[in-house]
C-alpha cells in the first residue's frame, strides 16, 4: 500500500532543510523543492525555538499570520493551497464550498441519528446523543454524500441521492462516534470538541455502554438498508477500528518497521472508515467495480492524509483552536509522523520512542526535537502525496460539481487548521 | 497448538490474585451460578452433556475461538499484566475459562438444540445448498457462536470500573486504568468478530435481529449496573413488572432473538420463529430466577453468601411488604453500616418472596414448555425440555 511513500526514497528527491542548518551527510547535493517558503519558515521556527524567547503558542501564531497561505486561515476563504500542486480545480470552475454542497443532502443529519438512538432508558439515551449535537465537523458524512452524487452522475447522470446512500452517511458518523467514545475512555481524555468527554461526566462504566449502544444502533440501520454487500463492507470497518487500537497498544522496535506500523495503524483507525463508506455508496449507486475501486482509493488516500495532517496539527496548533490540547499524542506515548521523521535526523529520540515518552521531560524534549527537525514538513509533504493520489483517482469519474467538490475537499484537508 | 491446549495455559497466567472486593463477589457469583441447578450439580451436568452429544460437540469455549490468532497472544499478555491487581476483568476471564461447571455456554447450546429441534424446512427448498452436520446447518452453528460472542463481550464490558470511585484498597490507579483499557478493547474485539460473523451469514433480517438484541442487552446491563447494590445502599423501588422488563433486556432478549434468528436462517415461517422466540425468552427468565434463588435455597450456610438486593425473591418480598417496611428490615439488618446478609436472608425467607419467586420460575418454565409443543418430538426437543426441568426443580 505505501511502498512508494517510504521516507528514505523520496527524501532523496527533495529536501525541506532550511539553509540555516549546517549540512549533514544526507543533504549534500540535494535539490530543494518548494524550498524558499518552507525553508524560510522552518529556519525561522528553528531559530526562534532555539532561542526559546517566545512561548511556543505565540511563536506559532506569529508564524501563521506571517505565512497565511501556508497554514491556511479558514477553510472558507483560502484561495490557493500553497506548497502543493493544485492551484485551480481540474474543471476550471470557480471555487465553491464543498461543505455547502454536501450539507444540502445532510439537513437533519443529527436529528435522524438521534431517532436511531431513541430508547426508553433516559440517561443512556442522553449519553449516546451527547456528541450528536451538531457541533462536529461531519467531515465523513459530507464525503459520503458527495461521493454518492459523483458516482450516481458518473453511472447514469442521475442527479439525486438514494435514501440508502444517505443512510450510509449516518452510519459512518455513528460508527465514528462510537469509536471516539471508547477511545476517550482508553486515553482517559477529559475533553473533546470543546466540551467534556462522556467518561468524565458519567463515568467509565456507563460510557462504555453508550459506545456499545451507538454501535448497535448503527448496525440496525445498516441491516435495514437490506444489502448484504454493504453490510460486509462496513463491518470490516468495525474490525479495522479495533485492530487499529491494538496496533497502537503495541510498538515496533525496528525503525523501518515503525513507519509501516504507523501507516497501517493510520489506515485502520482513520482511513478504513472513509474508504469503505465511499465504497459502500458507490456499490449502492453504480454496478461497475472499477467505480467502487475509485471510490475506495479516494477515501483511503484522503483518510490517510487527513490523519497525517491531524498528527501535524498536534505539534503546530494551540489548544484554543482544536477541541483538545496539543502534544496529546506524545503524552499518550504515541510516535506519529513528525516524530518518526525527526528520529531519522536525531537518533537519540529512539530511546524516548521505545519507552513511549514515559520519563519526565521526555514530552518536552521530543517536542523540541520535532520542531528543530523537518518532521512536520516531511509529514505534510507525505500528506500532499496522498491527496494527489486521491485527486488523480477521483478525476477518473465523469465531471460534476460533486466530483470537483471532492477534489477541493482533499485540498482543504491539507490546509485546515483545526 | 490446539485451541484447548492454548486455553488451558491461560489459567496458569491467572493463577494467583488478591482478594475480591464486595461488589465483585456479586458479579462472580452471578457468573459462577450460571448453569447450576438448585440441588444437584451432577444432574445438571448430565442434562448438559446429553445435550452436547445431540448437537455434535462440546460447546464450551465457543466464543473464545476467534481469539485463536495473534490477538490472543496480545490479549493474554495484557491480561497477564493484571494479575495481582483488583481489576474485575481478571475475574471475568477466570470465570470464562475455569472448570466446565462454571463455564457452561448455555446460549450457544440452546441455539444449536432449537435449530436441530426445528429441523430443515420441508416446504422451502432454498436451503438445499447449505451443509448440515448432526442436523444443524453450518450457518446456525455460526449463529450460536455469534450469540456467545455478544454475550461474552458485554460480560467483559460489565467489568469496567469507574475511576473516580476507587478507594485506596483497590490498588494503584494505573492498574485500574490499564485494566479498563484491556477490557474495552477485548470487548470491542469480540463485538467486531460478532459483526463479521453476522455479515458472513448474508441475511439482513438476522443481522437486524441480533443488532437489536445487542441494543437490548446494553440497556439491560445499564440497569444492572445502576442497581448493583453496594453493601449499605438502599435498593431501587422497582416492582416485579419493571424487574421483568429489565431482566428481559439483560437476560432474555439475546437468547430469544437468537433462537428466532436460527429459525430465520433455516427459512422457517413466522409462527415457528415466534415459538422459538418464546422458548428462548421464557427459558432465559426462568434461568435468571433460578440463579437468583440459589442463595435462598441452598442448605449449606457457613460463609455469608451475599446476594443481589435487586434479585427476584427480594423484589417480590419488597412488593409484598411495601417499601417502608422493607427499608426498616434493611436497617435492622445493618450493623455499623455493614449489611448482615445472613440475617436479611432469614428475614426474606420468612416472608413470601422466595415461594412466589419459585412460582414465577415455574410459570416461565411452563411457558417455555408450551412453546416447545409446536416442535416435532425429537432428541433435541427432549433435551430442551430437560433443561427447563432442571431450571425449575427446587425439591
Amino acid at each position: 500500500m505505501a511502498s512508494c511513500w517510504w521516507p528514505w526514497r523520496w527524501r532523496r528527491g527533495c529536501s525541506w532543510r532550511p539553509a540555516a542548518r549546517s549540512p549533514g551527510p544526507n543533504s549534500a547535493g540535494r535539490a530543494a523543492l518548494y524550498a524558499p517558503r518552507a525553508a524560510a519558515v522552518a529556519a525561522a521556527a528553528t531559530v526562534a525555538v532555539a532561542r526559546a524567547q517566545m512561548s511556543y503558542c505565540n511563536l506559532m501564531k506569529s508564524l501563521t499570520s506571517a505565512f497565511r497561505n501556508m497554514y491556511g486561515v479558514s477553510r472558507f476563504h483560502h484561495t490557493t493551497p500553497v506548497a502543493c500542486c493544485f492551484s485551480e480545480t481540474l474543471s476550471g470552475e470557480k471555487y465553491t464550498d464543498p461543505f455547502k454542497i454536501g450539507w444540502r443532502d445532510l439537513k437533519g443529519l443529527y436529528e435522524d441519528i438521534r431517532k436511531e438512538l431513541f430508547i426508553s432508558t433516559a440517561e443512556l439515551r442522553e449519553m449516546s446523543e451527547y456528541h450528536f449535537d451538531g457541533k462536529g465537523k461531519a467531515f465523513r458524512p459530507i464525503i459520503v454524500v458527495l461521493m454518492a452524487r459523483a458516482c450516481n452522475i458518473h453511472h447514469s447522470n442521475a442527479r439525486n441521492v438514494q435514501a440508502s446512500q444517505r443512510a450510509i452517511a449516518l452510519i459512518a458518523e455513528m460508527i465514528h462516534t462510537a469509536s471516539l467514545v471508547h477511545d476517550d475512555i482508553i486515553d482517559d481524555a477529559s475533553s473533546r470538541r470543546g466540551k467534556h468527554t462522556v467518561n468524565k461526566i458519567w463515568g467509565e462504566k456507563k460510557a462504555v455502554l453508550a459506545g456499545d449502544l451507538i454501535l448497535s444502533a448503527a448496525s440496525i440501520a445498516l441491516a435495514r438498508i437490506g444489502n448484504t454487500t454493504v453490510i460486509s463492507i462496513l463491518t470490516q470497518v468495525i474490525e479495522d477500528l479495533v485492530r487499529g487500537e491494538f496496533l497502537q497498544l503495541g510498538s515496533k522496535e525496528n525503525e523501518n518497521e515503525r513507519f509501516a506500523h504507523y501507516l497501517e495503524k493510520t489506515f485502520k483507525k482513520t482511513a478504513s472508515l472513509i474508504a469503505n463508506s465511499c465504497k459502500a455508496v458507490s456499490v449502492l449507486g453504480c454496478p461497475d467495480p472499477a467505480v467502487h475501486e475509485i471510490a475506495y482509493q479516494y477515501g483511503k488516500n484522503v483518510g490517510i492524509a487527513f490523519q497525517l495532517i491531524d498528527d501535524v496539527l498536534d505539534f503546530t496548533s494551540c489548544s484554543e483552536q482544536m477541541g483538545k490540547p496539543t502534544s496529546a499524542d506524545l503524552k499518550l506515548g504515541l510516535a506519529t509522523g513528525p516524530v518518526l521523521f525527526a528520529c531519522q535526523q536525531f537518533p537519540e529520540m529512539n530511546a524516548m520512542i521505545m519507552r513511549r515518552f514515559g520519563s519526565p521531560g521526555d514530552v518536552d524534549r521530543a517536542l523540541q526535537y520535532v520542531l528543530q527537525s523537518d518532521g512536520v514538513q516531511q509529514t505534510t509533504y507525505l500528506a500532499q502525496r496522498y491527496c494527489h493520489k486521491a485527486v488523480s483517482e477521483i478525476s477518473k469519474l465523469r465531471p460534476s460539481p460533486e466530483r470537483d467538490a471532492l477534489i477541493q475537499l482533499s485540498e482543504m484537508v491539507l490546509t485546515r487548521d483545526k | 497448538m490446539s485451541l484447548r491446549q492454548l486455553l488451558l495455559r491461560l489459567p496458569r497466567y491467572l493463577g494467583a490474585s488478591g482478594p475480591l472486593r464486595g461488589p465483585l463477589d456479586t458479579i462472580s457469583s452471578v457468573i459462577s451460578c450460571r448453569g447450576q441447578s438448585s440441588r444437584s450439580p451432577a444432574q445438571w451436568n448430565q442434562v448438559v452433556s446429553e445435550a452436547e452429544k445431540i448437537v455434535g460437540y462440546p460447546t464450551s469455549f465457543m466464543s473464545l475461538r476467534c481469539l485463536l490468532s495473534d490477538e490472543l497472544c496480545n490479549i493474554a499478555m495484557q491480561v497477564r499484566k493484571l494479575v495481582g491487581t483488583q481489576h474485575p476483568l481478571l475475574t471475568t476471564v477466570r470465570g470464562l475459562i475455569h472448570d466446565r461447571q462454571n463455564n457452561l455456554q448455555l446460549r450457544g447450546l440452546v441455539v444449536l438444540l432449537i435449530s436441530k429441534a426445528a429441523g430443515p424446512n420441508s416446504v422451502n427448498a432454498s436451503c438445499q445448498n447449505y451443509d448440515m452436520v448432526s442436523g444443524i446447518y453450518s450457518c446456525q452453528r455460526s449463529l450460536a457462536e455469534i450469540t456467545e460472542l455478544i454475550h461474552t463481550a458485554l460480560l467483559v464490558h460489565r467489568g469496567i470500573v469507574n475511576l473516580n470511585e476507587l478507594q485506596s484498597s483497590d490498588g494503584p490507579l494505573k492498574d485500574m486504568q490499564f485494566g479498563n483499557k484491556i477490557a474495552i478493547l477485548s470487548g470491542d474485539f469480540l463485538l467486531a468478530n460478532a459483526c463479521n460473523g453476522l455479515a458472513l451469514l448474508q441475511n439482513t433480517k438476522v443481522v437486524e435481529l441480533l443488532a437489536s438484541a445487542l441494543m437490548d442487552l446494553v440497556q439491560g446491563v445499564y440497569y444492572e449496573n445502576s442497581t448493583l447494590a453496594k453493601e449499605n445502599r438502599i435498593t431501587d423501588d422497582i416492582g416485579i413488572s419493571t424487574w421483568k422488563e429489565q431482566t428481559f433486556l439483560s437476560h432474555g432478549a439475546l437468547l430469544a432473538k437468537s433462537c428466532q434468528a436460527a429459525m430465520e436462517l433455516a427459512k422457517h415461517d413466522a409462527e415457528v420463529q415466534d415459538m422459538a422466540f418464546q422458548y428462548g425468552k421464557h427459558m432465559a427468565m426462568s434461568h435468571k430466577i433460578n440463579s437468583d434463588l440459589l442463595p435462598f435455597i441452598k442448605e449449606k450456610t457457613g460463609d455469608s453468601l451475599t446476594f443481589n438486593l435487586n434479585s427476584a425473591p427480594v423484589v417480590l418480598h419488597q412488593e409484598f411488604l411495601g417499601r417502608d417496611l422493607w427499608i426498616k428490615q434493611i436497617r435492622e439488618a445493618q450493623e455499623k453500616g455493614r449489611l448482615d446478609y445472613a440475617k436479611l436472608r432469614e428475614t426474606i425467607k420468612a416472608g413470601k418472596g422466595v415461594t412466589s419467586a419459585i412460582d414465577l420460575c415455574r410459570y416461565h418454565g411452563n411457558k417455555a414448555l408450551e412453546a416447545l409443543e409446536s416442535f416435532p418430538p425429537s432428541e433435541a426437543r427432549t433435551a430442551l425440555e430437560n433443561i427447563v426441568f432442571a431450571m425449575t426443580r427446587f425439591s
